[in-house]
C-alpha cells in the first residue's frame, strides 16, 4: 500500500526498531504480570519476575517435623526430614535462631540448648538431636536456599475452579451481546440522522450529545435504579441492557457521526439525484462503508461492558445467580487481599476474552478499513 | 452434580477446610457442649416456602461461615436464605436503599452507616424487648444495645441494629519463638511495650511491622491505633465525648493520642521499611515480616481477623500468638479494650427477617460459628468451651474481663470523617505533617457536615 | 441453558425489534405522504422534515432516560442538603469553594487534562504512523491496543505491580525500583512521592488510551487519498516532511475527536485513582472526590455539586465541538 517506505533502507530500519521499541514498552508491563501468574507465592516475593527464569534466593523458616515422628537411634532422639518437602533447592547455610539465621554452612552440625544439635544438608535433610525425648512444639530450622525456578499452574486452577465462575461467564455473555449490538443500531441511525438530514436544532442536538458524553456514571446509579424499580424492571437483565445501551449511546452517536459525516458528500448527493430515499441511502451506501467505524465502536463497547463492574453489580444484583465475572474476581481479590499470584492469575483470567474478541475482530476490522478507502 | 462437588472439592481446598453452606457443620444433638435444646425450640417456627435476602461485607472463607450458621436457621424453620457477600458493601446497601430494593437482612460493618439509614427510615426498629435481651445478656450489655441505638426518621430513638459477632481490637500480634530467641518478655504495661520497643532497636532489630494500604480504605489501620492510645491517655468519657465530636479533633486531648501513635509509626528505626514505607504497605502484607527470616519485626497491632492473612499453615498459639495492648500503669485507667462488630438490621417487612433476628438471639448461632473460627461473642449464654481453639477463647476472655469496652470510633463518626478524612488525614501525619495540623483539618470538614 | 435461550432469543427480539421499527416507521411515512402522485413536492418536503426524528427518537429516548433524566436530578439535588431533603441554595458550592481537597482535585484534574489526551494521541499518532509501513504491523498494534483490553481494575494491578515497594534491605520486585536501583538510585514507595505520584497514575491511562487513539487514527491515515502523497513523493518531499506537512493536516478532525474522547475518559477516571491511591497523597481527582461524597460521606448534595463541575470542564470542548459541525455543515 504505501510506497515510501521501501526507497530508503536506514528508514526502514529505523521504523522498525522504533516500532519494536513502543511494543517492547507497551507488553513489558502485562508480561510482568503474566509471568507472576506462573510463579509460586514465595517466588514472587523473592525475586522480580524478569528473574523468574533464574535461581533465587530465598529465606525459609521451616519447622521441624512433629515430635510424634521422632525416633530413637542408640542413646539420641532423633527428628529428620527434608527442608523443601520433596521440592528442589540448594543450601546455603542454616541457622537455628532467628538472630543468627545463616550462622552455618550446610554440612556442619549446629550446637542448641540442651545437648541438642542440628545439622542441614547441601540437599536440604536435616537431622536433629536430642539427648532426651521433643516436647511440645519441635523446634525451627532457618534456611537459606537456592531456589531453582518454579513455575505452576496451581493459581489459574485456584481462580478457574473459584466456586461459580462458570455461571458468571454465562452471566456476562448475557449482559454484554445485548449490550452491544442495540446501541450501535440505534446510534448508527441517530448518527445518519445528525450527518446528513437537515433540520432545525441539529447542531444543538450534537452538543447535547457531546455533552452528556461527560455525565458521570456513579451519579445517575440511584435516579435510575429508582426508575428501574418503579417500573418494575428491578434487578433483572433487561434493566441492564438498557442502561449500557443508555450509556454507551452517545459515544456511538459521536464516533459514528464524526466518520459518517465524513464520508464523501458526492456519493450521497448523487444517490439522492438518482431519487433513493434516505433510508435506503442509510442500508445501501452510510452502513457498508461505515463498517469500519461501526466495528470499531462494536469492539469498545463491547470491553466497555465486559469490564464494567460498577452499572453490572448496581442494576444487576449480586447474587450468586447473577454474578458477572468482574464481581467474582472482586471477591477473589477482596479475600485474598495483597497476594500478587492471586491477583496476577485473576487479572489474567478477566482480559482472556477481550483479547480473543479483540484478535478475532481485528480481521472485521482491517477488512472495512479497506471497504473504507474504496471509493 | 458431580460439576457441583467438584467445584466444592476445589473450594475446599482453596479455603483450607470451610464447610460447604449445604450442610450442617455439626450435627444435631451430637456434640453435648452445644446447646441443641435452643436448636429444637426454633423449628416451632414455621417458615417453609419462605426466602430471606441477607446482604452483608462477609467474602470468601467469612462467607462460609456465616452460610454455615444460617444453615441452621433453614433447616429448622424451612426457610430459604439467600446470602450475598458485597467487598463494596457500603456503597451497595445505600444504592439499594435509595432505590428501593434493599436486603431483608443487611450486616452493617460499621454502625455509623446504619444510624445513617436509620435517620433515613430504611431501617425496622426492633423492638424494647430486643433491646432489653441485649443488655441483659451481653457482657457491658448497655454499650451494645447503645450500638444499635439510633434516632429513627421521626426523630426518636430505638434500636435498629442487632449486634452480632464481635471483632478484638486491642491485639498485639508476635512470634513467640522469636522473642524467646531474644529473649524478650511479653509487656505488661504501656511503659514496658515502649521499653521492648527501645530495647528491640538497641538489639539491632525492627519492632514493629505498620502497614495501612487497604486500597480504597487506605489509612484505616492507623485509626485503630489512635483509638486504642486514645483509651490509654484519655478517660471513656473523653474517648465518648470524642466520637460524638463535642472533644474537638484539634484539642490537645485529641492530638497527643495521634502523636502516642506518632513515637511508634514515625520512628524509621521502630518500623519496618522505614516509615516511609508505613502508608503505602498493604495492611494484609505487613504482618507477613513477622514470619520473615531474619524477622523484619517483631510486633504488629491488629485486630483478632489478621491470622486469615498470615502466610498458610501457620498456627496461632504455636508460631504466632497475641498479647493484649496493654495501658499505662501510671495512669489509673483500668484494661480498656477497643473492640468492633457486626450489625444486623431488619430492612423489609418479611417476617421471616423478624424470625432471623430472633434466630441471633439463640446460644446455638453463636456456637456453630464460635466452634469454627475468627467468631468472639460477648453473649454471655454461650458455652465458652465450644471455642475452635484456645485462642480465641482468649480473645473472648479478654473481652469478658475489659473494665472498659470501647468501640470502633472511626465506625461511630460520620461517614465522610471516620471513612474519609480520618483516613486520609492520618495518611498525612505519617507523611510527616503536624498532629495539630492534621486534626485542624479532620475537624474542619467535620465542622462543614453539620 | 434456559438463560442462553433467553439471551439468544432477546438478541434477536432486540435486534430485528430495532431494525423493524426504523423499517415500518419508513414504510408507514411513505405511505401516508407518498412521494409521487399531485402532491410529491409538498410530501416530499413534509416526509424530510419527519424523517429524521424518526431516525433518532429511540436514542433520544434512551439518552433522556438514561442520562438527562439523573443530570437533572443532580442539578436539583446540588441545591439541596445531605439527604435531599431541604433547599440549601447556594451552600454546597460555597463549600466547594472553600475545600482544600476540591481545589487540590482540580487542579489534578486540569493537569490530568493537560497531560493524558496528548500524550495518548502523540503517542497513538506515532504508533498509526509506524505500525502503518510494516509488514508485522498488525502484530505489532494487537501488541499496543492490548491495554485497552484490559479494565480499569486489572490495569491497577498491572501497575501497581510495577511501582510496587518493599521497604529498605529487601529485594525490590516492583519493575521501577529494580530499575532505580540498577542506575543507582534509592527506592522509593513511588505512590506516596508527590507530585510524582499523579504522573505515574495518568502512565496508567496513557498506556490504556494510545491503543484507542492508534487504531482510530490509522483508519484515518489509510483514508487519506493517495493522489495528494503521491504529488508530494513528485516534489521531492522526504518522509518525515510527508508526514507533517501533507498526511497530519488532512486528519486533523479525527486528531480532534481522538482528543476530545480521551479528554472525556480523564474526566470520568476514578477506578484508576481508587485503586492505586484513592485520591492520597495529593493524587484525588474531581470524579473520586464525587464518588467519596456520593458513597462515603453519604452526601447527595455534595457530590452533585462535584458532578456539575466535572459537566462545566467539559463545556470549552462542547463550544469547540458545535462550532466545528456548524462548519462541516455549510
Amino acid at each position: 500500500m504505501d510506497n515510501i517506505a521501501g526507497t530508503k533502507s536506514s528508514l526502514v530500519w529505523a521504523v522498525h526498531m522504533a516500532t519494536a521499541a513502543l511494543v517492547l514498552l507497551w507488553v513489558l508491563p502485562t508480561l510482568g504480570l503474566l509471568v507472576s501468574s506462573f510463579r509460586d507465592a514465595d517466588q514472587i516475593a523473592a525475586s522480580g519476575w524478569w528473574r523468574a527464569v533464574f535461581s533465587s534466593e530465598q529465606n525459609i523458616v521451616y519447622r521441624a517435623a512433629d515430635v510424634q515422628t521422632q525416633v530413637q537411634q542408640g542413646d539420641l532422639w532423633v527428628l529428620q526430614g527434608n527442608v523443601f518437602d520433596g521440592g528442589k533447592g540448594e543450601v546455603q547455610s542454616f541457622g537455628i535462631t532467628s538472630r543468627a539465621p545463616s550462622d552455618f554452612a550446610p554440612g556442619t552440625a549446629a550446637p542448641m540448648k540442651d545437648g541438642m544439635a542440628a545439622q542441614v544438608e547441601v540437599n536440604g535433610d536435616y537431622r536433629i538431636t536430642a539427648p532426651k525425648a521433643f516436647e511440645g512444639r519441635s523446634p525451627r530450622l532457618f534456611v537459606t536456599s537456592l531456589t531453582p525456578p518454579r513455575f505452576t499452574l496451581a493459581n489459574y486452577s485456584k481462580v478457574l475452579f473459584a466456586e461459580g465462575i462458570g455461571r458468571a461467564f454465562l452471566n456476562t455473555m448475557t449482559v454484554t451481546i445485548p449490550a452491544t449490538v442495540i446501541p450501535i443500531l440505534i446510534a448508527a441511525f441517530a448518527a445518519y440522522a445528525l450527518a446528513w438530514m437537515e433540520f432545525p436544532g441539529r447542531a444543538l442536538l450534537i452538543a447535547a450529545i457531546v455533552g452528556l458524553l461527560v455525565v458521570p456514571l456513579q451519579l445517575s446509579l440511584i435516579p435510575l435504579l429508582r426508575l428501574h424499580n418503579s417500573i418494575g424492571i428491578g434487578k433483572e437483565y433487561l434493566g441492564i441492557w438498557l442502561a449500557h445501551s443508555g450509556f454507551g449511546l452517545p459515544l456511538a452517536i459521536y464516533l459514528l457521526r464524526n466518520y459518517m459525516a465524513g464520508l464523501p458528500r458526492e456519493i450521497i448527493e448523487s444517490a439522492r439525484v438518482d431519487g433513493a430515499t434516505d433510508f435506503q441511502i442509510f442500508l445501501k451506501i452510510i452502513l457498508p462503508l461505515s463498517f469500519p467505524a461501526l466495528a470499531s465502536f462494536a469492539i469498545f463497547q463491547f470491553l466497555w461492558t465486559w469490564n464494567d463492574l460498577l452499572v453490572a453489580t448496581v442494576f444487576l444484583g449480586n447474587t450468586q445467580d447473577q454474578l458477572v465475572m468482574t464481581g467474582v474476581l472482586r471477591e477473589l481479590m477482596g479475600s485474598k487481599g495483597g497476594e500478587w499470584e492471586i491477583l496476577a492469575t485473576s487479572a489474567f483470567v478477566s482480559i482472556a476474552v477481550p483479547l480473543v474478541v479483540f484478535f478475532a475482530m481485528q480481521k472485521y476490522l482491517v477488512r472495512g478499513l479497506l471497504a473504507g478507502s474504496v471509493k | 452434580m458431580t460439576r457441583k462437588l467438584f467445584a466444592s472439592a476445589a473450594v475446599l481446598a482453596l479455603l483450607g477446610g470451610a464447610a460447604a453452606a449445604q450442610d450442617l457443620k455439626f450435627a444435631p444433638g451430637e456434640d453435648a457442649r452445644f446447646h441443641w435444646d435452643s436448636y429444637e425450640a426454633l423449628k416451632s417456627v414455621d417458615l417453609k416456602g419462605q426466602t430471606l435476602t441477607v446482604l452483608g461485607p462477609w467474602l470468601g472463607p467469612d462467607k462460609d461461615l456465616v452460610e454455615s450458621v444460617i444453615a441452621y436457621f433453614e433447616a429448622a424453620t424451612g426457610a430459604t436464605v439467600n446470602y450475598s457477600g458485597s467487598n463494596s458493601f457500603e456503597q451497595q446497601i445505600v444504592i439499594d436503599a435509595e432505590a428501593g430494593s434493599p436486603p431483608d437482612v443487611a450486616v452493617f460493618p460499621q454502625p455509623g452507616l446504619a444510624a445513617d439509614l436509620a435517620a433515613k427510615g430504611f431501617l425496622r426498629p426492633l423492638g424494647d424487648d430486643t433491646a432489653k435481651w441485649l443488655t441483659d445478656n451481653y457482657a457491658a450489655g448497655e454499650s451494645w444495645a447503645d450500638l444499635g441505638t439510633y434516632p429513627g426518621k421521626d426523630g426518636a430513638k430505638a434500636l435498629y441494629a442487632f449486634p452480632y459477632k464481635a471483632d478484638v481490637k486491642s491485639l498485639v500480634w508476635f512470634v513467640p519463638e522469636n522473642f524467646e530467641d531474644a529473649g524478650y518478655e511479653v509487656p505488661e504495661t504501656l511503659e514496658d511495650l515502649k521499653a521492648l520497643t527501645e530495647q528491640i532497636v538497641a538489639d539491632g532489630g525492627v519492632p514493629w511491622c505498620i502497614g495501612l494500604g487497604s486500597g480504597a480504605a487506605t489509612g484505616w489501620p492507623a485509626t485503630d491505633w489512635v483509638e486504642d492510645l486514645m483509651l490509654r491517655i484519655n478517660t471513656p468519657a473523653d474517648y465518648d465525648a470524642w466520637v460524638k465530636n463535642e472533644l474537638k479533633f484539634d484539642d490537645p486531648k485529641v492530638v497527643a493520642a495521634i502523636d502516642e501513635f506518632g513515637w511508634f509509626a514515625r520512628n524509621d528505626a521502630f518500623v519496618a521499611g522505614g516509615a516511609g514505607a508505613v502508608a503505602s504497605t498493604d495492611f494484609r502484607d505487613s504482618p507477613k515480616g513477622l514470619f520473615a527470616s531474619p524477622p523484619q519485626c517483631f510486633m504488629h497491632h491488629q485486630a483478632s481477623f489478621i491470622p486469615s492473612f498470615f502466610p498458610e499453615g501457620t498456627v496461632i498459639g504455636q508460631d504466632a500468638d497475641f498479647f493484649y495492648f496493654p495501658a499505662y500503669a501510671s495512669k489509673d485507667l483500668g484494661q480498656p479494650v477497643l473492640g468492633a462488630g457486626t450489625m444486623f438490621a431488619v430492612m423489609s417487612d418479611n417476617p421471616a427477617a423478624k424470625a432471623f433476628i430472633d434466630f441471633l438471639k439463640t446460644p446455638i448461632a453463636h456456637e456453630v460459628w464460635m466452634a469454627q473460627t475468627g467468631f468472639v461473642t460477648p453473649y454471655k449464654g454461650v458455652n465458652t468451651e465450644v471455642y475452635g481453639d484456645v485462642t480465641l477463647k482468649k480473645m473472648g476472655e479478654i473481652l469478658l474481663g475489659a473494665s472498659t469496652f470501647r468501640f470502633d470510633g472511626s465506625d461511630l463518626m460520620p461517614g465522610a470523617v471516620g471513612a474519609g478524612i480520618f483516613w486520609t488525614g492520618m495518611i498525612d501525619y505519617t507523611g510527616g505533617k503536624e498532629a495539630a495540623a492534621v486534626g485542624a483539618e479532620i475537624q474542619k470538614t467535620w465542622d462543614t457536615i453539620k | 441453558m434456559q438463560q442462553l435461550f433467553m439471551a439468544s432469543a432477546t438478541i434477536i427480539i432486540g435486534v430485528f425489534g430495532c431494525v423493524g421499527y426504523f423499517f415500518v416507521s419508513n414504510l408507514v411515512l411513505d405511505t401516508l405522504l407518498p412521494p409521487r402522485g399531485p402532491e410529491a413536492g409538498r410530501n416530499i418536503s413534509r416526509a424530510a422534515q419527519i424523517r429524521p426524528w424518526l431516525f433518532l427518537l429511540p436514542a433520544i429516548l434512551l439518552l433522556s432516560v438514561y442520562l438527562v433524566y439523573p443530570l437533572v436530578v443532580s442539578v436539583v439535588l446540588s441545591f439541596k442538603d445531605s439527604q435531599g431533603a431541604s433547599w440549601v441554595g447556594f451552600d454546597n458550592y460555597t463549600w466547594l469553594l472553600n475545600d482544600t481537597k476540591f481545589r487540590e482535585s482540580l487542579g489534578n484534574n486540569l493537569l490530568w487534562l493537560l497531560v493524558v489526551p496528548a500524550a495518548a494521541t502523540f503517542f497513538g499518532l506515532i504508533a498509526a504512523a509506524l505500525t502503518d509501513r510494516i509488514r508485522w504491523g498488525n502484530f505489532a498494534k494487537a501488541m499496543i491496543f492490548m491495554p485497552m483490553a484490559i479494565s480499569f481494575v486489572g490495569a491497577s494491578v498491572i501497575w501497581k505491580f510495577i511501582y510496587d515497594y518493599r521497604g529498605e534491605g529487601q529485594t525490590e520486585v516492583g519493575a521501577l525500583n529494580a530499575i532505580v536501583s540498577a542506575f543507582g538510585g534509592t527506592p522509593q514507595a513511588w505512590l506516596t512521592v508527590e507530585p510524582t505520584n499523579s504522573f505515574l497514575l495518568m502512565v496508567v491511562l496513557i498506556w490504556i488510551q494510545t491503543g484507542f487513539a492508534m487504531v482510530i487514527l490509522s483508519a484515518a491515515l489509510r483514508g487519506i487519498p493517495e493522489e495528494t502523497i503521491e504529488a508530494a513523493i513528485l516534489d521531492g518531499a522526504s518522509p518525515l516532511q510527508i508526514f507533517a506537512r501533507i498526511k497530519v493536516p488532512q486528519i486533523w478532525g479525527t486528531i480532534a475527536v481522538v482528543w476530545t474522547t480521551i479528554t472525556i475518559t480523564v474526566l470520568k477516571v476514578f477506578d484508576i485513582v481508587l485503586t492505586m491511591t484513592n485520591g492520597q497523597w495529593g493524587t484525588q481527582v474531581l470524579a473520586n472526590l464525587m464518588f467519596d461524597w456520593m458513597f462515603r460521606g453519604n452526601d447527595t448534595g455534595r457530590a452533585s455539586a462535584v458532578a456539575l463541575v466535572i459537566m462545566l470542564m467539559v463545556t470549552p470542548i462542547m463550544v469547540w465541538n458545535i462550532r466545528n459541525a456548524r462548519k462541516e455543515m455549510r
